[in-house]
């Protein structure tokens, strides 16, 4: 069985791979963070705590942006960004979305590391919340890549 | 991503989950790039997070590999031999070693453990270059 291979404009590639990298960032930044507060909560280790606060502000969220800007930029490229079919679409809802979550995830583990600083303990339900908005952010990001891929109209 | 081959096309679901799977499993590689980066810049992330990571890694790379050929063989216009896939399939092996290469030298605690990550993660820059560019097709 063949299919007809797909050609794109050579002037849509750098966009696209910014893209990529943006959101490959963020999707890895967000499992690091998510697994090591989940096990910071067993654990209760001070360094994992501030390991999570940091690395959603100066990954996740950088990357964010990269992926978000460059989604922009693809989609002006591709003329999609005026009449847009619906897998952009849902593209944006889950990227606005997953920013909200994002930035309360940000402000439960910035909180967490404040208070494990402080308490020396880290087992704090901040941790567990953070984990729980970026466990859902990342489902969203698993059906955001499956609307990327597979485009449905 | 690439562009939907123009229909009508026989089976367009069996490309679309091809291509979702290949990218998702692509996502997983470049997650364990980024949370093995955490520890290469000092950070302390914990036994499951590495644990975590290297299951991504073994099922992301053999997945990127297994679904990239299948979509070679699947899509009319590739070929395994277009120089694009052969040297994606060559930077992958390179990415695989130095990464299984990496992942012993942390678990030995050796400080060579720092290069061998980036180069891995350099490999997996690459992979993605070739991904996007694909030069040659």
């Amino acid at each position: 069985m063949t299919l007809i291979a797909a050609i794109r404009p050579d002037d849509w590639n750098f966009p696209l791979f910014l893209h990529l990298v943006g959101a490959m960032t963020l999707v890895g930044a967000l499992l690091l963070v998510a697994v090591s507060l989940a096990g910071a909560g067993r654990g209760r280790s001070v360094a994992v705590v501030r390991l999570g606060f940091r690395g959603l502000l100066f990954a996740a969220l950088p990357a964010w942006i990269l992926m978000r800007v460059s989604a922009e930029w693809l989609a002006s490229k591709e003329n999609l960004d005026e009449d847009s079919p619906g897998w952009i679409d849902a593209g944006y809802m889950i990227s606005d979305t997953t920013f909200l979550l994002l930035v309360a995830a940000i402000v439960c583990a910035g909180i967490a590391a404040r208070r494990a600083g402080r308490e020396e303990s880290a087992g704090s339900g901040l941790n567990l919340a953070a984990v729980a908005l970026l466990a859902i952010s990342l489902v969203a990001y698993v059906v955001a890549i499956w609307a990327m891929t597979t485009k449905p109209s | 991503m690439t562009e939907r081959p123009r229909r009508p096309v026989p089976f367009p679901p069996v490309y679309d989950w091809l291509l979702f799977l290949h990218v998702l499993a692509a996502f997983m590689v470049a997650a364990t790039a980024v949370m093995y980066s955490a520890v290469a810049l000092g950070a302390s992330p914990g036994g499951s997070t590495i644990r975590v990571a290297d299951v991504l890694w073994n099922v992301g790379g053999l997945g990127t590999l297994i679904l990239g050929i299948w979509l070679a063989l699947y899509v009319d216009g590739y070929e395994i031999w277009d120089g694009w896939i052969l040297g994606a399939i060559g930077v992958w092996l390179i990415a695989t070693g130095t990464g299984e290469r990496a992942r012993a030298q942390l678990a030995e605690g050796a400080q060579s453990f720092t290069a061998l990550h980036w180069v891995r993660t350099l490999a997996v820059f690459g992979l993605l270059v070739l991904m996007v560019w694909k030069p040659g097709a």
